[in-house]
Formats: structure tokens, C-alpha cells, sequence
């Protein structure tokens, strides 16, 4: 027999517990579509680390694949606002390859100095950007065509421009540590509490956790000053300790190797850019509003050409970056650089959840959709896993991507 | 009561013409809209009753006649125009974006901002949330929650945000086109409450539509058109049946008021 006392705490307990799951279930179906990406993407990572015997969460590993990522995952941010708007751009690929050859000379032959080569290659990765606008705002030429002609023009640009010499070296160092790179340590390796530990990269860690923690906590409580609903507390407990881990496992392992790569470092300053502009701006939520309804935008006086003007110059300029990042990753520019980015970047947006429709895809998902794409070639080349069947399971992963995020959708009306 | 808004309508349309190549839509059409009154519009299909909304809010310019907003002439080139002259229109498929929640359709191009970056304009969120509550409120629009994307929402609800879009910056005229167009019985009877509601908060509104038992329900005054012509224009009385026969009249075309207007 139990006292009344012992019973009362184990109902409560179970009272709990049961509305913890109840909770967790709620959170979980309401927000299943972006929260499946992430589960899905654990699951990728837990497999591998598995079948490779943890070689694949190597601190080595995770830096490589951080750095061969980059430069898809730049280009699946923008692709995600141009199919947001209901377009696609195929453009982006060749267009990559060629500015990032139009680096490499303004660098080699030129003689320009990097900090005026990448602010060079950047705006004209804006005005090539602004032209694909123009064929698709202004000559309503469908953006499928119209990118279709900028994906010949540039490929044919980019063997124009390395004819002459074919494969261009870059020898420029600040320029190659870009892609190569890691950000200084303010301390000497091995002296301190943590030997051959990255210690900036800790702090940075540290101080990105203390700050994503202190800004939610800040949020939650002016969203209850409002009166407007929030997440029940243990599952926003549970959601800062979960990011806060993942965001405190990512630093550790790239402590252990050399810290945080210059190219990481790009990737994390455009996400938050984005991030910021398409969720707390006037101008986000009109891209977004153009891709939901473009007429219902019209008569709210918002302009669908600026909009689309705006979409195709930042695609241009993140394909100059992508451009950028890949050259200085070889340290030089090929014949044949940016070869299929665009449909990697296409893959990589749809597997992070954005609509053919039009009006849904958000850019933290553009990244998760590259990462998981790297993931799976980088975790199969570790296996030694056929590059014919790489394809195939690449081909079923996307597939299944849409697939559920199309019943999610339909599901969710 | 003040006599002298009484006596400036709201809106006076006069002697409105307009013409697609060879079809004459609208062949010199006036309209009165009085202060905090309700105006039904009928008419068949092709009568002309959207072509002269679309003048009136903007969409179209007339080839002939002037249009006067509380006893000043008024010159409306695009909605944006009207829009500044207190003028909002309804459409028919709503005009929301149903990806967005219901706050950010309400502020939809007018969006409030907490800070200005350049070009770029950080949004005030809370804020609009806050007015967007305030709003449904006000109206007594039934919805859970402000943060509902449109998508997720029922025809008469989605209507009702539509609505509520329209008044929320500070509109003098509503015009509402079919608001109860491919509605439900019980969406249509909120519609219909949120008509009245607004009435009684002062909005002067015309509606368009074909249920003539919800034009019966709600308005004051009823005007017909009929081949761009305007045949009938008095107050809405009396019993339904009888008002239902006279209406079918004008619009089937064996009674006309005006008559000796019809020069061609």
C-alpha cells in the first residue's frame, strides 16, 4: 500500500509526463513539415557516423564537408527566393564558374588587389542578375527560357574566358583562404586549459548559444506582454536546450581541428542576412506575399517587378559568391567550374522545403537541404559506395523530400 | 447628426462612360452613395456593375464623367489613387495571400516599421498583431488566432479577413464585389453581420451582388443597371416577395425608371 502523499506525487508525475508528450505531439504536428527536415538530417548523419565507424563526424570530415558546401548552400538561398516568387534560374551554375573566372584574371592579369576583385565580381554578379530581371519582369520571358539562354551564354562566356590560358592558378593567398582557410585563434594553440583545442572558435560558440538563449527568452517574454500564444514552456525548454546542444556539438568538433573555416564563416553571415531580411523586413514579406498570390500583392501596391528585380540581383550576387568561394577552394578557376551548381542548388532548396507553388520555402531549410545533400555524398564516397548508385539514392532522397512535404501540405489544409 | 455631411454624399458619380473597343459597358451611369448608407448594385451578367466599381476604385479610367468624393472632384487613375481618397475594394476571390497569416495580409503593403535600414524596413510584428486583434475585434470576426495562415482558414473566414483588410485603414467607402459569392449558408449570414456592423460604425458601403435576398437584408438603397444603364435607383421596402418581383423586373428589363434618359 502507497500513502496518500507517495500517490499524489505519482500522479502529478504522470500528469507531467502525459502532458509533456501531449505537448511535444502538438509542437511536432503543427510544425511537422520544417521539423521533419532536421529529424531527417539527423537520421543521415547518425547512419553514417554509424556505418564509417564515426569517421564521417570526424572533426576533419565535418570541416571538408562545411567547405565543399558552401558554395551550393550560397546559391540554394537565392534559388530559394526566386522559386518563392514562382520562378527558377538556371543561369546560376555557369554564371558562378565564369565571374569566378572574371576573379581569377582580375587577380592574375589584371593585377587588382583582392578587396577590389571580390567587390568587382560581386557587382557584376548583381548586373548579370539584373539582365535575367529584365528578359523576365520587363520582356515576360518565362524565367525557365530566359535562364535556360543565360546558362548557354555563360557556359560559352567561361570558355571564352579561359581559352587562352585554359585552367587559371591563383596564387593570391588571401584570396585562397577564403575557401581554405580557418579564422586565426587568439590564443596559441597548445598553451591554456584545452590543448589543441580552437579557442576562438569556443568562445564564439559560447557566445552564439548565450545570445540565441537571451534573445528567445527576451522574444517569448514580449510575445506573453502581448497576449499572444507561445510554445508551453517545457517544450521551449526543450527546443533551447536542443539547439543549444547542436549549435555546442558543431563547435566542439570544429574546435578539434582548426576552428571555423573562412567559408563557414561567409556561409553563417549570408544566412543571417537572409534570414533577417526575408523574416523581419518589409521587403521579405513581400518577396514572400509575390510568390502567395502576385496579383492579390499588386493591389496591395506592392510592385511584383521591383520584387522580381530584387530576387534575380541577389541570385546574381550570391552566384558571384559561389563563384568565389569554389575558385579560391581550387585555387583556381577551371574550364568547367559550376558545372551542374544550378541543379544541385535546385535539389538542395526543394529538399529544404520550398514550393513549386510558389510562396513557401524559408532559408534555414536551403542550407539543411545542401547540407544533407553534401552529407549524402560525403558520408556514401566514406563507404565506398558506387557513384552510380550515389545517384540513386540522391535521386529517391529529394524524391521523397517533395513527396513529404506535398501529403504534409495537403494534410495540414 | 450632422445635416451637412448629410447633405454632400460620399461619393457622386456622374454621367460615367466607358467602352471596350465596340462594347459600350458603361453609357453615362450616375451614382449616389450617401453617408453611412448601404448601396446594393444588381444587375445581370454584363449589366456593368463591376466595369463602374473598377472605375470607381481605380482599375478602370472612364472615357466620360466626373466622380465626386465628398463635394470634391476627384481624379482616379489607379488604385492606389483611391486608396488615398479613402476608397477600398473587395474583390470577388478575396485578393489574399494564403500563404501568410491573417495579421500579415491585414498590413499587407502597409506594413508597420520599427526601424528603417536604407531602403529597408524592419517590421514592427507585435504591433500589427496587436491592431490585427484589435481589428477583428472591433468587427467581431471569429478567429482563433491572428497568426492563422489564410490558407488554413473557411471561405466565409477568409472573406471576413478580406473585410476587415478593407476597413482597416481608416476607408470612408467599402465596396464589396459578390462578398458572398461561393460561401456557405452560415458564412453568408456572418458576412451579412459583418455588413451591418460596419454600418453601424459609420462606413458608407456598396455592395454587388446576385442573392438579391442578401442585397434585401442589408442595404438601404438599391440601384439596377441593365446593358450599362442605370433603370432603377430607390429604397429598399416592403416584403421580400413583392421586393424580389420588382427587382427581376428591372433586371429582366420590363420596367425601367429611366426611360426617357435612354436617348440611343
Amino acid at each position: 500500500m502507497t500513502l496518500p502523499s507517495e500517490q499524489l506525487t505519482d500522479a502529478r508525475e504522470r500528469r507531467v509526463k502525459v502532458s509533456l508528450i501531449k505537448n511535444a505531439q502538438k509542437v511536432l504536428q503543427q510544425n511537422i513539415r520544417e521539423y521533419g527536415m532536421y529529424i531527417a538530417f539527423f537520421v543521415i548523419i547518425a547512419i553514417f557516423t554509424i556505418t564509417t565507424n564515426g569517421l564521417f563526424i570526424s572533426s576533419r570530415n565535418i570541416v571538408n564537408l562545411l567547405n565543399a558546401t558552401s558554395y551550393i548552400a550560397v546559391l540554394a538561398v537565392g534559388m530559394t527566393l526566386v522559386i518563392v516568387i514562382r520562378h527558377i534560374d538556371l543561369s546560376v551554375g555557369f554564371l558562378a564558374g565564369f565571374l569566378g573566372a572574371i576573379a581569377a584574371i582580375a587577380l592574375k592579369y589584371w593585377g587588382l588587389p583582392v578587396y577590389a576583385a571580390i567587390p568587382l565580381v560581386l557587382a557584376l554578379g548583381v548586373v548579370a542578375g539584373l539582365v535575367t530581371a529584365f528578359l523576365v519582369a520587363q520582356m515576360k520571358i518565362p524565367a525557365f527560357v530566359a535562364t535556360l539562354a543565360g546558362w548557354l551564354g555563360y557556359r560559352g562566356a567561361l570558355q571564352l574566358a579561359t581559352m587562352g590560358t585554359g585552367t587559371i592558378i591563383i596564387s593570391d593567398e588571401v584570396f585562397n583562404a577564403i575557401g581554405n582557410g580557418f579564422i586565426p585563434d587568439i590564443f596559441p594553440p597548445d598553451t591554456g586549459l584545452l590543448p589543441g583545442v580552437h579557442k576562438l572558435t569556443l568562445i564564439l560558440g559560447l557566445l552564439a548559444i548565450i545570445l540565441f538563449v537571451i534573445g528567445e527568452i527576451n522574444g517569448r517574454r514580449k510575445t506573453q506582454a502581448y497576449n499572444f500564444e507561445v510554445l508551453p514552456m517545457d517544450m521551449f525548454i526543450l527546443k533551447l536546450v536542443f539547439v543549444s546542444a547542436l549549435v555546442g556539438g558543431i563547435t566542439w568538433v570544429l574546435a578539434g581541428y582548426q576552428g571555423l573555416s573562412w567559408a563557414t564563416v561567409v556561409l553563417l553571415i549570408v544566412v543571417s542576412i537572409y534570414y533577417f531580411m526575408t523574416s523581419e523586413t518589409v521587403l521579405g514579406r513581400h518577396i514572400y506575399a509575390v510568390g502567395g498570390n502576385p496579383e492579390a500583392a499588386e493591389l496591395s501596391g506592392i510592385s511584383v517587378k521591383r520584387i522580381t528585380y530584387v530576387v534575380f540581383g541577389s541570385m546574381g550576387m550570391l552566384s558571384a559568391l559561389s563563384g568565389i568561394l569554389y575558385a579560391s577552394w581550387l585555387r583556381s578557376a577551371t574550364t568547367i567550374a559550376g558545372n551542374l551548381f544550378e541543379l544541385d542548388a535546385i535539389a538542395a532548396a526543394f529538399v529544404g522545403g520550398v514550393s513549386a507553388a510558389g510562396g513557401v520555402g524559408k532559408v534555414v531549410g536551403a542550407i539543411i537541404g545542401a547540407l544533407v545533400m553534401a552529407s549524402l555524398t560525403n558520408g556514401m564516397n566514406l563507404m565506398g559506395i558506387d557513384i552510380s548508385l550515389q545517384y540513386i539514392v540522391r535521386a529517391a532522397v529529394l524524391a521523397a523530400a517533395v513527396i513529404f512535404d506535398v501529403t504534409t501540405r495537403s494534410r495540414g489544409r | 447628426m450632422k445635416p451637412m455631411a448629410e447633405a454632400t454624399p460620399v461619393v457622386e458619380m456622374r454621367n460615367i462612360k466607358k467602352s471596350f473597343a465596340a462594347v459600350r459597358a458603361l453609357r453615362g451611369v450616375d451614382l449616389v452613395l450617401r453617408h453611412n448608407e448601404v448601396l446594393g448594385l444588381v444587375g445581370d451578367n454584363a449589366a456593368g456593375k463591376s466595369t463602374l466599381m473598377k472605375v470607381l476604385s481605380g482599375a478602370y479610367i472612364p472615357d466620360e464623367g466626373e466622380i465626386f468624393i465628398e463635394g470634391k472632384k476627384a481624379h482616379i487613375i489607379d488604385p492606389m489613387d483611391a486608396r488615398r481618397l479613402g476608397i477600398e475594394m473587395v474583390y470577388q476571390d478575396f485578393a489574399l495571400a494564403n500563404n501568410l497569416d491573417v495579421a500579415a495580409n491585414v498590413f499587407l503593403g502597409h506594413e508597420a516599421v520599427r526601424a528603417q535600414l536604407g531602403p529597408i524596413g524592419v517590421m514592427d510584428k507585435r504591433h500589427m498583431e496587436q491592431e490585427t486583434q484589435r481589428l477583428l475585434n472591433r468587427l467581431k470576426i471569429d478567429i482563433s488566432s491572428v497568426r492563422l495562415k489564410v490558407e488554413s482558414l473557411s471561405g466565409g473566414q477568409r472573406q471576413s479577413v478580406a473585410i476587415a483588410r478593407a476597413t482597416a485603414f481608416n476607408a470612408k467607402v467599402i465596396i464589396m464585389d459578390e462578398p458572398t459569392a461561393s460561401l456557405s449558408v452560415a458564412a453568408i449570414g456572418k458576412v451579412l453581420d459583418l455588413v451591418r456592423e460596419l454600418k453601424a460604425q459609420g462606413c458608407s458601403i456598396i455592395v454587388i451582388s446576385h442573392r438579391l435576398e442578401d442585397i434585401y437584408a442589408v442595404s438601404d438603397r438599391m440601384m439596377v443597371l441593365r446593358h450599362g444603364r442605370k433603370v432603377c435607383d430607390c429604397p429598399v421596402a416592403g416584403d421580400i416577395h413583392e421586393f424580389h418581383e420588382r427587382v427581376v423586373a428591372y433586371i429582366i428589363g420590363a420596367r425601367d425608371d429611366f426611360a426617357e434618359r435612354a436617348v440611343d
